[in-house]
């Protein structure tokens, strides 16, 4: 770990608002990282041991579906937070990540961040409730999707 | 009310249940379209359907882009070149496009939506120098369903920014997988100067309006596409009221500020 200035953590749109004091527990619990076209960030099943918040780059959810390939779910992109399995410890990933551009990001080490939560309820209480935003609106996402607003309406009917 | 006689010249399978014919004047023709004005065409026989204008060339000839749902558009789908169909119109308001002249002009199109948006996105490229930033967001419910793909590489190349996602991926798809309004929450906005049309599904034009609203962008700057069961096209019948307004002249395309307390209506 090399750890990211509580100033930089604040400028990422996950942590928008907060100030870098109440970030600074993150700070070495925080690693900049890249990840190239087509690397691949974590296979579904696997254990977590972190998250990322992506900076700049577009990173593909997917997941395999037997005799397919790896069927894409979600693309996330600038500002997005990559990994939400880690606030249900121990639950595995339920999906897989690969970059599908060169990305940057801030890796924060799950078992360091939980613990800091631990001691810091109001640091605790802001990653929680940004994390239930970033949930929330995919959870919005996949109803409208559900919705298959796209297909052909009504068999009965001509107007277009 | 009687239609002009147009020839199938070109026909065009955008998707499986999607075609786009390229019509031409038999004799004579009807006046041009503006972007975002609907015609009625007309299988002889079959019946009459309001279809929403994808383009025109300067020969007179009118793209059209037809989803096969019912007897009628199944019939004007399945329209050989050399076949003749009837033509009424054009009717109802177009995008006014040049509105957005001198700033930024964002057009979102779900699924079909981008059919009658495409002659809005090629006149502002015809005059690109007229605009700051033309974006096209695009959502489709799959890859294979996307309308016009082949021309999206040519709208890059004209100075447009063409972002696309889809509801369901294929095999192999590399883009962006989700709905149009996440693509427009990571699309560079400039709230003030920016105009924006808006065309699919209502559902998805009432969340892409929120959505817009969100990013700052006034109500007044943002139009939309409203479709109802438009019959007559001169706003006589009556079928396609909506509220106050009969669709056919005083749409289909209609301000946000205007359509928003009708799209709140439920049975509207």
């Amino acid at each position: 770990m090399t750890g990211v200035a509580p100033e930089e953590l604040a400028g990422h749109a996950f942590l928008s608002g907060m100030p870098p004091a109440l970030l600074a527990p993150l700070a070495p619990a925080s690693t900049p990282v890249t990840m190239q076209k087509g690397e691949r960030i974590f296979e579904e099943g696997a254990a977590v041991s972190g998250f990322w918040l992506i900076r700049h780059g577009a990173v593909a959810l997917d997941i395999h579906v037997p005799g397919r390939r790896q069927i894409i779910v979600e693309t996330l992109g600038d500002g997005d937070i990559l990994g939400l399995s880690w606030l249900s410890p121990p639950l595995p990933w339920q999906f897989g990540a690969v970059a599908l551009a060169e990305t940057t990001a801030y890796e924060l080490d799950v078992a360091t961040v939980l613990a800091v939560c631990e001691r810091d309820p109001l640091l605790g209480y802001q990653l929680v409730r940004r994390a239930m935003a970033a949930a929330s609106r995919r959870l919005q996402a996949t109803r409208v999707r559900l919705l298959d607003l796209y297909a052909a309406a009504d068999q009965s009917g001509d107007a277009q | 009310m009687a239609p002009a006689w147009y020839r199938v010249a070109t026909r065009h399978r955008e998707t499986h249940d999607t075609v786009t014919l390229g019509l031409g004047p038999v004799g004579q023709a009807i006046a041009t379209p503006e972007p975002g004005q609907f015609t009625m065409l007309y299988a002889f026989g079959i019946g009459e359907v309001p279809v929403s204008v994808s383009g025109t060339t300067g020969d007179a000839v009118l793209v059209q882009t037809i989803r096969a749902v019912g007897a009628v558009t199944r019939a004007l789908c399945a329209a050989e070149p050399g076949q003749v169909i009837g033509v009424r119109g054009p009717y109802g308001t177009g995008w006014d496009v040049t509105r957005a002249a001198g700033g930024d002009l964002l057009l979102v199109a779900g699924g079909i939506g981008l059919a009658p948006l495409r002659p809005a996105l090629l006149a502002a490229l015809s005059t690109r120098s007229a605009y700051s930033r033309i974006s096209m967001l695009i959502g489709a419910r799959s890859p294979e369903e996307l309308v016009f793909a082949a021309e999206v590489d040519g709208w890059r190349r004209s100075g447009a920014e063409v972002d696309i996602t889809v509801d369901r991926a294929a095999d192999g798809w590399h883009g962006h997988v989700g709905v149009v309004t996440q693509l427009l929450d990571r699309a560079d906005v400039s709230p003030g100067q920016t105009t924006a049309l808006v065309c699919g599904p209502e559902v998805m034009m009432r969340l892409t309006a929120r959505a817009l609203l969100a990013r700052e962008i006034p109500a007044g700057q943002i139009r939309i596409s409203l479709e109802r069961n438009m019959r007559c096209g001169i706003a006589e019948c009556g079928h396609c009221q909506l509220g106050p307004r009969l669709l056919c002249r005083d749409g289909p395309v209609v301000s946000y500020p205007d359509a928003a307390p009708l799209m709140a209506v439920r049975e509207l």
